[in-house]
């Protein structure tokens, strides 16, 4: 509630946002020298912000402070997605979401430290690895890392903005303990945020609570005709969740993530969702691969972004600027993805795929014919340590996004909720709805929370 | 032989196909470019919808099957005039298909994005995105042709047809290109990337007349080399599927409902083959005269309002062998000409009526088309209306049989061709407004 609190205290005038925004740079800057939660801390912009907001409050989120994942464009702020390729590229234009959010009065602090473009599970793929908030020799999951940790970390009222393709807000607010909600497909406009895949990726947000999701979710959802993906219909307001389930295969995990999740439910069915469990890994990295792949095709050095002296023919210059600065994951799945729709191989795959995440689609509708809300583990594991995460082989990576892929391919927004914890390493529980049903996982989020 | 081609056509929409900048052309390199069309990180594509109405205009004037629902593509390839590194075109789901023209069977049609510019300069290359974005239709052809000379016929047709529609602007030779495939007795070959109408001929009479001699023994892809008047070896064949296409994530299925297709039908004008041979009926020309008149929107509807005054028969020959030979003369077009129509209607009844002559109607007509201005006045201002006075014509008779005394004699003498050579003298002392055929007749009486 603290953010509730504050955005009152503003509306009285009891409280000064020039101090508040300057106490949390200055805890930012503090926190990043551990923990790498930023990779820029957009200090002027913020306090200029700060300074119009002191004099005149305005808007629904009146002197909030926000933090931006890279990867989604902030006008005149060094926005790179976690990326080399992109080091100094100053973006034009800000994001449909931060005008939203600056035009109803947050202030921007900064954009934080990601896995490059969003590929990874650990927030491991990039130059600036964000150190998990409770230890730091664990990863903050991926690839919003940075986002939960300093969501986790900060006294102040903050809330993030993050971005998840495959289950990028639900992995690290599970593994740093804050609750992240990931909306329906179109439901937040892509407009600004730097594509990983396009048919998959959706902005939500992050925050210590629950609760503290709502009047950011208010602001940022609605339509917007620069993207023509966009949703032009509101999310359904009925909040009433009746019927749970536990789906079955999600729970074939460490007993003791079991327990702790199945102990603060009650009155719930088990269902199955077979299909999901076996496809939704390789429709997921068949999709996003593929989209990845001609989405990184425009980082060639030619127009903005990190460059080489011009030399040879336009395809070695190409050549050489891309593998300097590309990391090898996104290599691996540039040349994965290209692979996927090459002639020969697109049918077996990339359409394979697309018409594989129907019938996952078509499983989950089933199942809200008769369920408010489905329910699993947010990971696997509990947060690993970075010897450990080295040891992986790619397969194995992937593997880690095993129970938040389904959802993700089918577009349906999902909320990763801080429940209890194991030493001191906390444990999510995902709580996935039908499309428009943010309302329902708020409310049985805000439930589970109280126990 | 057998000939098939891909049209590129840059539609004339005021935006460039996925966001608002202008489609104009600019001096200025890279001054018509957003985040959008410039392929900026984070920027999304949104259809404009003119764009594929005037597509599916195109698509109906071509009597082509419009899809009810359409979807774009990623054509992947990298190449520095492509701002994205992929061309955003329609793969697996055209707007439209199975058209024909005449007897050639037009198999899709699609849109897509034009790419940039690359100018070279010495040894440097500049690049300008002014043209990213431009909207196209790509026209795809069965190999139905079977002679160059059909594939001129065929684009002139096509040219005609897309002026009709206002949906084509000629401003430039760079305003439309094609891919062609042709094939004799041997394998089939491509030219890629032609530029301009008369290009596509020159090269394909090139390729023909190649293949006549030395039938190509397998597949291959060749360019044009405009300068040298050649064809020249690309690379081996390559398969479409090699751009590895996706749907387009960023755009969605695009619904073109029944009604949108009807209502786009409705706004179809009266097309150039369904004018002509209305001309043919309803005025009585010949099949010649009436193709020409309605090759051009602004000259068939000239002629047509002319000839509600004006015998058509009379219309369609001043029309067609004087005013067009002027403008061609002239180096304009009938669209940017100054004659305005009650003006010619003016000229052409003074002449119907015999007041003036056939060169007074051609002098005036030169001036007519660089200024406007009452021609009826202007020949009441300048005497020259015809001499139909006999006394006064019968006075300068005279005067030239006093002075060509030689002609004359000539004449008494049995060549009837000095009667000419004296009937021009009068004309020019009337500064061409007598009927030389009254002044044959004075003549001859005089000289009896
Ligand atoms: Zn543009």
């Amino acid at each position: 509630m603290i953010l509730q609190h504050y955005l009152k205290e503003v509306k009285k005038g009891d409280v000064s946002i020039k101090k508040t925004v300057k106490a949390i740079l200055r805890e930012a800057k503090t926190l990043n020298k551990k923990h790498h939660c930023f990779n820029i801390i957009s200090e002027d912009l913020a306090l200029s912000q700060a300074e119009k907001q002191e004099k005149e409050p305005k808007g629904r989120l009146a002197g909030l402070p926000i933090s931006i994942k890279d990867c989604i464009c902030v006008k005149d702020v060094e926005s790179r997605a976690g990326s080399e390729i992109l080091k100094d590229y100053v973006p034009p234009f800000n994001a449909t979401v931060v005008k939203k959010l600056v035009d109803e009065g947050a202030i921007i602090i900064g954009k934080t430290s990601q896995d490059e473009f969003g590929f990874g599970s650990f927030s491991t793929n990039t130059d600036n690895i964000p150190k998990n908030p409770l230890d730091t020799e664990r990863s903050c999951g991926g690839s919003s890392g940075g986002s939960a940790c300093f969501t986790q970390l900060t006294k102040h009222p903050h809330a993030s903005i993050s971005e998840s393709t495959g289950g990028s807000i639900a992995n690290p607010a599970s593994f740093c303990g804050i609750s992240g909600l990931t909306p329906t497909y179109g439901l937040v406009s892509r407009y600004g945020l730097i594509d990983y895949a396009n048919s998959l990726d959706k902005i939500g947000i992050m925050s210590k609570t629950t609760e503290e999701l709502s009047p950011i979710f208010d602001v940022i959802k609605g339509h917007d005709k620069k993207d023509s993906t966009s949703l032009d219909i509101s999310s359904n307001s009925n909040n009433e969740v009746k019927k749970i389930a536990i789906i079955k295969e999600a729970f074939e995990i460490d007993p003791k993530i079991k327990d702790i999740i199945l102990s603060n439910l009650e009155d719930y069915d088990v269902i199955s969702l077979p299909l999901t469990k076996k496809y939704a890994i390789p429709t997921y990295y068949l999709i996003a691969m593929a989209e990845a792949s001609t989405n990184l095709a425009k980082y060639c050095g030619l127009r903005y972004g990190s460059t080489l002296p011009l030399k040879g023919s336009f395809n070695q210059f190409f050549s050489e600027v891309r593998s300097k600065y590309f990391t090898k994951e996104a290599k691996r799945r540039i040349i994965l993805g290209t692979f996927a729709r090459m002639a020969g191989f697109r049918d077996a795959y990339y359409l394979k795929a697309m018409k594989t995440r129907t019938l996952i689609i078509n499983e989950y509708k089933k199942a809200f014919k008769k369920y408010d809300v489905l329910i699993s583990p947010t990971m696997p594991i509990l947060s690993p340590k970075f010897s450990e995460i080295k040891k992986l082989s790619p397969l194995e990576n992937y593997q880690m996004d095993t129970l938040t892929t389904g959802p993700n391919i089918a577009g349906l927004p999902h909320l990763s909720v801080p429940t209890n914890s194991i030493g001191k390493l906390p444990v999510g529980t995902l709580l996935i709805s039908n499309h428009l049903e943010e309302d329902k996982l708020l409310n049985f989020g805000r439930k589970i929370e109280e126990k | 032989m057998k000939i098939g081609i891909e049209i590129h056509v840059q539609l004339n929409t005021k935006s460039k196909v996925f966001c608002s900048c202008t489609t104009q052309s600019s001096e200025e390199p890279n001054t018509n470019v957003c985040e959008i069309c410039g392929g900026f990180p984070g920027s999304k594509p949104v259809l404009n919808k003119e764009t594929l109405q005037q597509g599916i205009k195109v698509a109906l004037a071509l009597n082509s099957k419009i899809a009810s629902e359409t979807f774009f593509s990623r054509k992947s390839y990298f190449y520095p005039d492509m701002t994205k590194n992929f061309q955003i075109t329609q793969y697996e789901t055209p707007f439209s298909i199975n058209g024909k023209l005449d007897n050639i069977r037009i198999k899709r049609i699609h849109l897509e994005e034009d790419p940039g510019a690359l100018i070279h300069k010495g040894s440097t290359c500049l690049i300008d995105y002014n043209r990213a974005g431009i909207p196209l239709i790509e026209i795809v052809t069965e190999p139905d042709f079977k002679s160059p000379n059909e594939v001129r016929l065929f684009l002139r047709k096509l040219i005609t047809i897309l002026e009709y529609l206002e949906v084509y602007t000629r401003k430039s030779e760079a305003t439309m290109k094609a891919d062609a495939n042709i094939s004799t007795t041997g394998e089939k070959v491509e030219i890629k990337n032609i530029t301009g109408l008369k290009e596509i001929e020159r090269a394909l009479n090139y390729e023909a007349t190649k293949q006549k001699e030395t039938p190509a023994k397998k597949q291959e892809t060749l360019g044009w080399n405009s300068d040298k008047g050649i064809t020249y070896l690309m690379r081996t064949k390559e398969t479409e599927d090699d751009y590895g296409y996706i749907y387009d994530p960023d755009l969605v299925k695009i619904e073109i409902p029944k009604e949108l297709v009807s209502k786009l039908k409705s706004q179809i004008p009266e097309l150039s083959l369904d004018k002509s041979s209305r001309f043919k009926k309803q005025y009585k020309l010949n099949k010649e005269d009436a193709e020409v008149l309605a090759s051009e929107q602004k000259l068939a509807e000239i002629f047509e309002k002319v000839a509600e005054k004006i015998d058509p028969d009379l219309a369609a020959k001043w029309l067609i062998r004087d005013l067009l030979k002027i403008i061609n003369y002239n180096k304009t077009t009938i669209n940017e000409i100054k004659l305005e129509v009650k003006h010619l209607i003016e000229l052409l009844g003074l002449f119907q009526q015999g007041k003036i002559t056939d060169k007074t109607v051609k002098d005036l007509l030169i001036e007519l088309i660089k200024e406007p201005f009452s021609p009826k006045e202007y020949i009441k201002k300048h005497n020259l209306e015809i001499i139909s006075d006999s006394g006064n014509l019968e006075k300068l008779c005279k005067e030239a049989i006093k002075e060509q005394p030689k002609a004359v004699k000539d004449y008494k003498e049995g060549n009837e061709k000095s009667i000419y050579f004296l009937t021009g003298q009068v004309m020019r002392k009337s500064k061409g407004t007598a009927n030389p055929k009254e002044v044959e007749k004075i003549l001859k009486k005089l000289i009896r």
